[in-house]
C-alpha cells in the first residue's frame, strides 16, 4: 500500500495508544494450559470415577455411588445425565444413565440401573460392578430440567419404570430448599413390588405440602390400595384438578410418551409446557410407530466403511449399536439422537430415522445422520 | 514425503474456507477439527422442533447478482454458491431505546437518509453529507485499495486520510449534534465489539456501507449450510476432514511447521500448517517456545482478547406477529449511550447492555416449524470475568444473566416469554467449550486499530504457518471466509514454490 501513514489524521495518536497497550498487555504466555483448565473444571471430556457404594433399591436396580477419586465433580443440573464408557464382551459401547442424587449432594454422582431384559450394559453392571471398581464417564449433559426463567414454579413429573430417575435427582434438590416449587409426581410402575425410591418418596411426601406422590401401578399385587393403571388423562385430572399453570416432565419408557402426550393434550396442556427427556432409543426399534412393518429386524445388510472394512448391519440394531459390535470408534454420548456426537456420512443406501432424532436440516441435506438412531434398510456406505 | 500438501487445524470459516480453497486447486488437505460437526461459530443445533442457529444473525458482503458484493464471489469460488441458498433482505435493523425511539431502516441509501431526516429534521443536511461522504469514502477506499492505485496521496484520497483512522465517535461528533441520532447510525459497533470512541472509522464505515449496498443476507438452513456445504466440496475432491480430532501441537523441522501431533499422539506431516485454532492457542500452546522469536510474545501485548457472547435461544409456540416481532433484525439498548452499555460488556451481571433480538423465520419461514418462531436474543460478554466463576456458581450465575436479559426483552418485546417452548442459555463458557478460544472469545481479537494492516504485519513468524480466521484480523463471517480464502492463495505459492 502507498498510503503515506504519516499523513492519515490520527495516525500517530493510534501508535502512541497502541504502544500504550502493548506496556500494559498480557504476556500471553502465561495463558499456556489456562482454558483447558478451565474448561476441565466445568466439562471435562472424561471423568474417571469410583464405585463408592452400591445401594440395592429393588429386586431389579441397584444405586451406584460414583466419586472422583483424583479431582473435584463437575456440577449439574437435576434432570441431567452422564454416559458411562464401558466394554462388554470386549466391545467397547457406552450408555447414558440420568444421575439420580441432587446436586447438593456434592462429593459423588448416583445413578440408579434397573435390568433391562435383553440388554447388552444394564444386567452387566448390576451382576459385575463392585465397590472399588473405576469406571469412564462422560461429565454430565441433557437438557432435560427445570429452567427457571420459562417454567411454571408449579410442576407435574411424569415418570415411567426407570425414568424416575432424573426426577429424583430434582426432588432431592428441591427439598433442601425453603421455599421452592409445588411438585406433583406421578410415578407408574410394573409391579408394586417394583417401584424404585418408593419409600424414600413416601417420606419426602408425608406432611410436605408442596410435594405430593402418586404411585400408579399397572399390575398391582393382592392388598395394593393405590392407584393402578396408566397415567392417563382421567388420572391426571383427577389427581390435579386444573393442569393451568403447571408445566409437565415427562421420563420413562418410549412407549410413554405417546400415550401421556396424547393424554396432556386431550387435557389442553399446551406443548411449550409439556418436557420430555429422550432417554434413550426404543430397546425394540420395531415397535416405534414408523418403523416400515414391512422390514424383517434380522435382515442383515452390508455396510460399506469408506476407505475402511465393510461389515454387517442388522435392520433391528442401530448402525451405532452395529460398528460398536465390530470393533469401530464411534463416539457418543446421548445414544438417542440428541447430541450429534454419533454422526456420520451416509454416502449410499436408506436407513430409518426415527423423527425423534434430532438431525440439523442440513445435515439431512447433506447426508449426516445419527448413527445411534438410524437403523439400516438396504446395504449402505457411510463415511466414518 | 509429506503425508499432505496442508493441514488445516479447525474447521471453522477460515478453516474451511482454506480447505476448500487448496483442495480446488488440487492440493492436499488434512482439515482436524476438535468439535463433531464443522462450522466453528458457524453452526447449529437442535432443540425439541427447533433448530437454532448459533452465530449468524446478519451476513454481510453478499450483494445481489447483479451488483455483487466481495463475499458473493468468495462464496462462487468456493463453490458454495450453488449448494447453498441465500435469501436477500431489504432490512436493515430496528433499533429501539426504551423512552426513547423506535425507528426501522432498510438497505437503502435513500430510505435511510428520508427516515433519518424525518424523525431528526433539524439535522436533515448533516445527514445527507454524511451519507454522501461515506459512498464518497468508500469509492476512494475502492480504488486506492482493491485498484490499488500507486499514486495514494492525501491529494487524490483525501476523505481517506482526514476519516480512516480517525474514532468512529469522532467522526459522528464532526457531523451531528443530536446523540441519539448518533446512537441509530453507530449500533452497529456491536457486530464489531468495541464502541465508537475506540472503533476505528475505516473498519465501522466499511460495515454500514457493505450492509447498505450489498444488503443483508439470510442462508437456508442457517450458516450450518454453508460450513456442510464446504465440508462436502473438501471431501468431494478427494480430500480429508476428521472430527473429534484436536491437534495438540504443531511440529516445526529446520524452523518450518511441518505437520502436528493429535491429542491421541497421531503425528501427521504436512508442506505446511493452517490454523483456524486462535492466535494464542496456535503460538502459546501448540508451539513450542523455542521456534518464535524472542520479541514475539512483547508484541502480541498490545492485542486484547475481544469480546464473547452471551445468548437466549428461543422457540416460540406463536408465529412472529403474535410474539410483537416485526421485524428480522432488532437492536434494544436500554441506554443510547454505548460507552456505558459497552462497559456493561465487561461484567458478567447484564443492567444497560445493549442486545440484538434476530428472528430467523422472518425471511424463510422453513427455517422454524409452521406457526413457530425462532429469535435468539444476544448481548456482548468479554470471557474474562466468566472464567473466574467457580463451577459450582456457574448454573445459579447463568440463569440469572438469563434472567436479567429477559427482563430487558420483556420491556420492548412483553409477548415473547409467555410463549417460549425451547430455550437455550449460551454464555462465553459455551463459547470457550465449543471453540477451545481464549476467553470464549467469538471476534478474535479487539479491533483496535492498530490489528488493522496499516499497523499489524499478519505474517506468522514461521515459515510454512498460517493463521485464518477471527484471530488473523477482523471477527465475523465475511472477513473469515475472506481470510481462508486468501491464506489459501498464499500457502499454495509454499506448496507449489
Ligand atoms: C453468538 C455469536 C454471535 C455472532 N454474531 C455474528 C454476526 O452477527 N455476524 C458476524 O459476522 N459474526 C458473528 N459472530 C462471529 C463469527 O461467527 C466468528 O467471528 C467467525 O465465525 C469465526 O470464524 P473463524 O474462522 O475464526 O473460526 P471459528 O468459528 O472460531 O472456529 C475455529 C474452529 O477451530 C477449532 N479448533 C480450535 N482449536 C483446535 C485444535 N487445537 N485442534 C482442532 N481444532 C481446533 C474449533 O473447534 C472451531 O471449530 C458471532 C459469533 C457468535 C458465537
Ligand atoms: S450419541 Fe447423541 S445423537 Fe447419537
Amino acid at each position: 500500500m502507498a498510503l503515506d501513514l504519516h499523513k492519515m489524521q490520527n495516525y500517530d495518536r493510534l501508535l502512541e495508544q497502541m504502544n500504550e497497550f502493548r506496556e500494559r498487555g498480557t504476556d500471553y504466555r502465561s495463558l499456556r494450559g489456562r482454558m483447558s483448565e478451565v474448561m476441565d473444571r466445568l466439562h471435562p471430556k472424561r471423568l474417571r470415577l469410583e464405585v463408592a457404594e452400591i445401594i440395592q433399591e429393588t429386586p431389579s436396580a441397584k444405586t451406584f455411588r460414583l466419586v472422583a477419586p483424583d479431582r473435584s465433580l463437575p456440577p449439574f443440573l437435576p434432570g441431567q445425565y452422564i454416559t458411562v464408557y464401558t466394554e462388554v464382551q470386549s466391545v467397547a459401547t457406552a450408555r447414558a444413565y440420568s444421575l439420580s442424587s441432587a446436586p447438593a449432594d456434592s462429593g459423588h454422582y448416583d445413578i440408579t440401573v434397573r435390568r433391562l431384559a435383553g440388554g447388552l450394559v444394564s444386567g452387566r453392571m448390576l451382576d459385575r460392578w463392585r465397590v472399588g471398581d473405576t469406571i469412564e464417564a462422560s461429565s454430565p449433559s441433557g437438557n432435560f430440567y427445570h429452567n427457571r426463567i420459562i417454567h411454571d414454579r408449579s410442576v407435574v413429573y411424569l415418570a415411567g419404570g426407570s425414568g424416575i430417575t432424573p426426577f429424583m435427582s430434582m426432588i432431592r434438590q428441591e427439598a433442601t430448599r425453603p421455599a421452592g416449587m409445588n411438585v406433583c409426581l406421578l410415578y407408574g410402575s410394573n409391579s408394586d413390588g417394583d417401584i424404585i425410591f418408593h419409600d424414600e418418596l413416601n417420606r419426602l411426601a408425608e406432611g410436605n405440602a408442596r410435594f405430593r406422590y402418586v404411585p400408579v401401578v399397572e399390575k398391582p399385587g393382592a392388598g395394593y390400595r393405590g392407584k393402578t393403571g396408566y397415567l392417563t388423562a382421567d388420572l391426571i385430572r383427577e389427581v390435579l384438578g386444573d393442569v393451568e399453570g403447571r408445566t409437565f416432565f415427562l421420563c420413562g419408557p418410549g412407549a410413554m410418551y405417546d400415550f401421556c402426550i396424547r393424554q396432556l393434550e386431550a387435557l389442553g396442556v399446551p406443548r411449550r409446557k409439556i418436557r420430555r427427556e429422550m432417554f434413550g432409543a426404543l430397546p425394540d426399534i420395531t415397535r416405534h410407530r414408523d418403523w416400515p412393518a414391512e422390514v424383517n429386524p434380522a435382515a442383515e445388510f452390508s455396510v460399506q466403511i469408506k476407505g475402511k472394512d465393510t461389515i454387517k448391519a442388522k435392520a433391528g440394531d442401530s448402525l451405532l449399536t452395529s460398528l460398536e459390535k465390530n470393533g469401530l470408534k464411534v463416539p457418543s454420548l446421548c445414544r438417542s439422537g440428541e447430541c450429534s456426537y454419533c454422526r456420520v456420512k451416509l454416502l449410499s443406501g436408506r436407513v430409518f430415522q426415527p423423527k425423534e432424532s434430532l438431525v440439523r436440516s442440513s445435515d439431512r441435506r447433506f447426508g449426516y445422520i445419527h448413527s445411534c438412531m438410524s437403523y439400516p434398510l438396504t446395504d449402505l456406505e457411510i463415511l466414518l | 514425503m509429506a503425508d499432505y500438501d496442508a493441514i488445516v487445524i479447525g474447521a471453522g470459516n477460515g478453516g474451511l474456507a482454506a480447505a476448500a480453497t487448496l483442495a480446488g486447486a488440487g492440493a492436499s488437505v488434512c482439515v482436524l477439527e476438535r468439535h463433531n460437526i464443522p462450522g466453528g461459530c458457524a453452526t447449529s443445533f437442535c432443540r425439541g422442533r427447533f433448530e437454532f442457529e448459533v452465530a449468524l444473525h446478519q451476513l454481510s458482503g453478499m450483494g445481489t447478482e447483479g451488483n455483487p458484493g466481495p463475499l458473493r464471489f468468495t462464496m462462487a469460488n468456493l463453490g458454495v454458491l450453488e449448494r447453498v441458498e441465500f435469501i436477500e433482505s431489504n432490512d436493515l435493523y430496528r433499533i429501539q431505546i426504551p423512552d426513547r425511539i423506535d425507528i426501522t431502516l432498510k438497505t437503502d441509501r435513500k430510505q435511510v437518509v428520508d427516515e433519518l431526516s424525518g424523525r431528526f429534521p433539524e439535522e436533515r443536511e448533516a445527514i445527507a453529507n454524511f451519507f454522501d461522504m461515506l459512498y464518497a469514502y468508500f469509492q476512494e477506499l475502492v480504488k486506492a485499495f482493491f485498484l490499488k492505485d500507486p499514486d495514494a496521496s492525501p491529494e487524490r484520497y483525501p476523505l481517506i486520510y482526514r476519516y480512516s483512522m480517525r474514532s468512529t465517535k469522532d467522526v459522528m461528533d464532526s457531523y451531528f449534534r443530536s446523540p441519539l441520532l448518533k446512537s441509530v447510525i453507530t449500533i452497529y459497533w456491536s457486530y464489531l465489539g468495541l464502541p465508537p470512541s475506540r472503533l476505528m472509522f475505516m473498519d465501522f464505515a466499511i460495515t454500514l456501507y457493505s450492509y447498505l449496498e450489498y444488503k443483508s443476507y439470510h442462508v437456508k438452513g442457517g450458516s450450518q449450510s454453508i460450513s456442510n456445504a464446504l465440508a462436502d466440496i473438501i471431501v468431494e475432491k478427494g480430500q480429508e476432514i476428521r472430527f473429534n480430532c484436536g491437534v495438540k501441537r504443531i511440529l516445526v523441522r529446520d524452523g518450518r511447521a511441518a505437520g502436528v501431533i493429535t491429542e491421541t499422539g497421531e503425528e501427521i506431516s504436512a508442506g505446511c500448517v493452517i490454523s483456524n485454532a486462535s492466535k494464542i492457542t496456535t503460538y502459546v500452546d501448540l508451539i513450542d517456545r523455542e521456534h518464535l522469536p524472542g520479541d514475539f510474545f512483547g508484541h502480541l501485548r498490545s492485542s486484547a482478547i475481544g469480546v464473547s457472547a452471551l445468548s437466549l435461544y428461543m422457540g416460540l409456540d406463536c408465529p412472529p406477529s403474535e410474539a410483537g416481532i416485526t421485524q428480522p433484525t432488532n437492536f434494544i439498548s436500554p441506554t443510547e449511550d454505548y460507552e456505558r452499555a459497552y462497559e456493561c460488556a465487561k461484567t458478567v451481571e447484564v443492567s444497560e447492555d445493549s442486545g440484538l433480538l434476530t428472528c430467523y423465520n422472518y425471511m424463510d419461514p422453513s427455517f422454524s416449524p409452521e406457526g413457530t418462531t425462532i429469535a435468539t436474543f444476544v448481548t456482548l460478554k468479554y470471557g474474562e470475568p466468566w472464567m473466574q466463576i467457580k463451577p459450582e456458581e456457574y448454573h445459579e450465575i447463568k440463569f440469572r444473566c438469563g434472567e436479567q436479559m429477559m427482563e430487558i426483552l420483556d420491556r420492548v418485546y412483553p409477548g415473547v416469554r409467555g410463549r417460549i417452548e425451547e430455550f437455550e442459555i449460551a454464555t462465553p463458557l459455551t463459547h470457550l467449550r465449543y471453540l477451545g478460544h481464549p476467553n470464549g472469545s467469538v471476534y478474535g481479537f479487539d479491533q483496535h486499530p492498530w490489528e488493522s494492516s496499516f499497523f499489524t504485519q499478519q505474517k506468522a513468524p514461521i515459515p510454512g504457518l498460517f493463521i485464518t480466521g477471527a484471530w488473523a484480523g477482523m471477527g465475523g463471517f465475511q472477513p473469515t471466509y475472506q481470510s481462508g480464502e486468501k491464506v489459501a492463495r498464499l500457502a499454495l505459492k509454499n506448496i507449489k514454490g
